[in-house]
């Protein structure tokens, strides 16, 4: 019997992907469908905002940003 | 502009069918609707419908599309049957058919002919005061109005803006209801949203307060419905005509004193017997952006001068330095969110468009797209002409971009580097016994346009919306 | 590494769609119309076709809001604009051009109290339309019948494209689109031809299939027969020409018989040609064939024709020939060979060899396709379409 859930389909790189998952370990509250493949998944609708902005914190901090200035 | 027609259309489109069966019964509705909310091919199904007496047997209809367009043609069918203007009946011999509905029928087939009865269409004004109220000066008001609205919003930012106090307070408290500003500690602050709002291109902003007005007219007592036919009957004036009040319902009146606060509408005083149309109300059902260019060319020129078609202000270099020939504080505060700013001259500022600066603009909210399309609506004439010419010398192909490519590009790779998971709420269909009966809603979601994402293997497919490939499901039971 | 990488995000710069100009040349041939009322097992007075014709404007006014439509009448002696027309007011612009203006108020329309209630635009074209043809009857003198059966196709033809030209150009200088100093330089080498009309040409093509640009077509509703045009052959065929090279399709609605430079035009211009068998169903053939504009054509099957008539009509006498013979310098047609060999159009000698002599052994006269090449000069010259002269 087919099932239609509701939910935010995810695209992303398998390394944020992992993220995700790491995240979803800790109390199993973001994943409705981990889809199998390396770059999508299905997360509840309600945990979208807090999933962004805690992986732009991650990203910020882990990933290196080359200097520029603002100036000429 | 892409997103322009979305809004109105997801705002219609969430209607129940018995709003429909009432907004048809005006010509000007449905002239509207069909006008701005379909894509080509569903006009044309519409028009070759509208005049036929007897449903039309779907295979026809279908085998008129070529077979490389199914998708096109699927998704026309799909829009027309959410605006319920296209329904599924049965010939007489049982046979699947078409047939365009009929309140929007009769009343596409009386905006096209004409009919007696009805003002749908406006009562022009017929005491003739031509001359007290120009074209120029509707613009102007309207520039004035509109431009007094972004400036409320903006110029609370922090940015030092002087801002006129002819704002009514019905608008100030529409912002609000919109969430396109808050007020705290009693001073006004723009939102996320409200920064969104105001990169938008004109024709998309006045869409936006008149949905909000929509929404919010059932609280102050007035029928949705009715409001909004009243909407679209505005846009089916002609510019520079004054039309009858004394036709209008006491809710109409209402609503035409609130639009005139946002240059939507003229009138010289709340007691006149006429008002006029401005430029925002007649081009509100164009598809055409351009068409609001003189619109949005004096809101953004230097002191609302110009009135030519297409003139802009900013000329930017690849190698990301922009200069804009103006000096509206408006427009200065606007470039300020996505540029750092580094030199401002009487008529001209100069900056630098940095990945800092398009970071602080995404996090408040802004999206590249906004930011690109309105350095490309707002291009000077000289950019337009230099790449035009470029263009049409080397590659076919491609769209002439008005923008440096490089810029382009480099400012929505800045975004996409905050951007790393592109996100689309919807449903996930799963726990299909067999592929066979995965296959089928599979391929149906695809041809009307909604598949995001399948999986053959595990059998689960995802899909933006799901009514009508749960309805296809039912029926295949 | 990055699936979502910047590609894909593209696609949100979706532009608007160019509005489409359609120009109707209308047959308003007054013995036409006559003999298809009479005739026609089903017949279709002028007035309702006009009343059909008019919806039909309206439908493609109604699909977006810049869409513009113009009306040409090819009458029986002359050719009309029918809309939109030179308001009386005329002030020639410094080019000594008329603006020709959809303006309503022309007649003096005071009398609003009863009109019927309709979107303005629609109104202003049938009120014009209506009243132009009004007058264009009235104007219509008996000797003006009496002398011509046949119907001013080629001019109209001519109006019509000279009025998508200006428009076009309008559009593009109020859009931003190509000005016309760019477009002169990518003309490139190919200026051969100078006229304004095929410099547009190269703009047109290099935007074709972009958004860019007005798109437009014309609509040929005809009803006189066939005979009456080869005497416009060369005329027509170069306004035909220049549609070909304008990418602008030209259809056909014919309401009776056929007409050979007609399909000739629909098929080179890959617009639809289609003969009404029924012609009281005049509308709903509109709706259905003629109402999309290039944009939905590209998805919709089209009705066309398999067998078009590829006659031409010699240029001496102006018949419609199987066979002729044809300049090797300008390629002229002619039904028999020119006296002394002299091209009637380029006036080049032609070496007829022994052609005309009494034959000696070929028993049939049957006339023969004959190209003969005159000297040097034949193969240097290579022309890609007749440029006939008068």
């Amino acid at each position: 019997m087919p099932r239609a859930v509701r939910g935010v389909l995810i695209e992303c790189d398998p390394s944020v992907k992992a993220i995700i998952l790491k995240y979803d370990e800790e109390r199993h509250d973001y994943i409705v469908e981990d889809l199998d493949d390396d770059r999508h998944l299905v997360i509840k609708e309600s945990q979208l905002q807090n999933l962004k902005l805690r992986l732009g914190r991650e990203l910020d901090e882990k990933v290196m940003q080359p200097e520029e200035s603002e100036s000429e | 502009m892409a997103a322009a027609p979305s809004r109105p259309f997801d705002y219609l489109e969430s209607l129940p069918g018995t709003v429909f069966f009432k907004l048809y019964q005006q010509p000007s509705t449905a002239l509207a609707i069909f006008r701005r909310m379909l894509p080509d091919l569903a006009k044309c199904f519409v028009m070759a419908l509208l005049y036929l007496k007897d449903p039309i047997p779907a295979v026809d209809l279908e085998i008129w599309v070529k077979s490389e367009s199914l998708k096109e043609r699927d998704s026309a069918l799909s829009i027309l049957g959410r605006l319920h203007i296209l329904s599924n009946t049965t010939t007489a011999d049982n046979v699947r058919a078409y047939m365009v509905t009929n309140p929007f029928a009769a009343s596409l087939r009386q905006a096209l002919t004409g009919a007696e009865q009805t003002q749908s269409f406006g009562v022009l004004s017929r005491t003739s005061d031509e001359g007290s109220t120009s074209i120029g000066s509707l613009d102007e008001y309207a520039r004035r109005q509109w431009e007094g609205v972004l400036g409320y919003m903006v110029g609370t930012s922090g940015l030092g803006i002087q801002r006129d106090a002819n704002l009514s307070k019905g608008v100030k408290q529409l912002l609000q209801a919109g969430h396109l500003v808050e007020i705290r500690d009693r001073r006004v602050e723009i939102t996320q949203d409200g920064f969104a709002f105001v990169l938008q291109d004109v024709g998309t902003q006045v869409w936006h307060i008149l949905i909000l007005y929509v929404e919010s007219a059932e609280a102050i007592g007035m029928d949705s419905v009715e409001v909004l036919s009243f909407i679209f009957l505005l846009s089916s004036l002609e510019l520079g005509k004054s039309y009858e009040k004394r036709h209008l319902t006491s809710n109409q009146l209402r609503t035409l004193t609130d639009l005139a606060d946002f240059g939507i509408v003229y009138q010289s005083s709340p007691e006149a017997g006429q008002f006029y149309p401005t430029r925002l109300a007649t081009t509100l059902t164009s598809d055409s952006s351009a068409l609001s260019n003189p619109i949005s060319g004096t809101l953004s020129g230097p002191g609302g001068g110009s009135n030519q078609p297409g003139s802009g202000f900013i000329i930017i270099e690849t190698n990301y330095r922009l200069y804009a020939y103006t000096s509206s504080p408006l427009q200065i505060s606007l470039i300020a969110l996505f540029t750092t700013l580094k030199y401002r001259f009487p008529n001209l500022v100069t900056g630098k468009i940095t990945r800092q600066s398009i970071r602080r603009a995404i996090e408040m909210g802004i999206t590249a797209d906004q930011i690109i399309s309105y350095l490309a609506t707002h291009a000077h004439p000289q950019m337009r002409k230099h790449n035009v010419s470029r263009s049409t010398s080397n590659q076919t192909g491609i769209p002439p971009s008005v923008l440096p490519p490089t810029v382009v590009d480099q400012i929505r790779l800045w975004q996409l580097e905050r951007d790393r998971v592109k996100a689309t709420a919807g449903f996930l269909f799963k726990d299909f016994v067999s592929l066979a009966e995965y296959e089928a809603p599979c391929r149906y979601a695809e041809e009307i346009g909604v598949l995001i994402w399948k999986s053959d293997r595990k059998r689960m497919f995802f899909v933006t919306r799901h009514e009508q490939v749960a309805a296809f499901l039912r029926n295949r039971k | 590494m990055n699936a979502v990488d910047a590609t894909e995000h593209y696609e949100t710069s979706a532009h608007d769609p160019a509005p489409s100009l359609l120009t109707v040349i209308l047959d308003t041939n007054p013995h036409a119309w006559a003999l298809l009322e009479q005739t026609s097992r089903s017949p279709l007075p002028f007035s309702t076709a006009l009343a059909n014709i008019l919806v039909f404007l309206n439908a493609h006014l109604a699909c977006n809001y810049a869409n513009e439509v113009a009306v040409v009448a090819s009458h029986s002696h002359k050719a009309a604009w029918l809309y939109p027309t030179a308001s009386p007011s005329a002030r020639p612009d410094p080019d000594g051009d008329v603006s020709m203006t959809a303006d309503g108020s022309i007649n003096g329309q005071k009398d609003a109290g009863r009109q019927v209630n309709k979107y303005r635009p629609f109104r202003i074209v049938e009120e014009q339309v209506t009243s132009n043809v009004r007058q264009l009857m009235d104007l219509t003198s008996r000797t003006d019948m009496d002398n011509n059966s046949s119907t001013m196709m080629a001019g109209a033809l001519t109006l019509a494209l000279s009025h998508i030209n200006r428009r076009t150009i309008a559009w593009a200088d109020a859009h931003g689109g190509g000005d016309t100093s760019s477009v002169s330089r990518s003309g490139g080498p190919d200026t051969s031809t100078t006229s304004l009309l095929t410099r547009r040409s190269t703009t047109t093509a290099a935007n074709d299939g972009t958004a860019e640009g007005l798109q437009s077509r014309i609509l040929i509703i005809s009803v006189s027969s066939a005979t009456g045009s080869a005497h416009q052959y060369i005329p027509l065929m170069n306004g035909i020409f220049a549609c070909q090279r304008l990418r602008i399709p030209i259809d056909v609605c014919k309401l009776s018989g056929d007409a050979v430079f007609l399909q000739q035009a629909s098929d080179a211009t890959k617009g639809i040609y289609m003969s009404l068998s029924e012609p009281r169903g005049l509308l709903q053939y509109l709706m259905m064939a003629f109402l999309p504009d290039q944009r939905s054509r590209k998805h919709l099957v089209l009705p066309t024709r398999v067998d078009v008539d590829f006659r031409a009509a010699c240029f001496c006498h102006r018949r419609v020939v199987d066979v002729g013979f044809v300049c090797s310098i300008c390629l002229s047609i002619f039904c028999e060979p020119p006296e002394n060999g002299d091209c009637l159009t380029c006036g080049t000698h032609l070496d007829m060899g022994d052609y005309g002599a009494k034959p000696a052994l070929v028993a049939r006269k049957k006339k023969k396709k004959k190209v003969r090449a005159n000297g040097t000069g034949a193969s240097a010259t290579p022309t890609p379409t007749p440029t006939p002269g008068p």
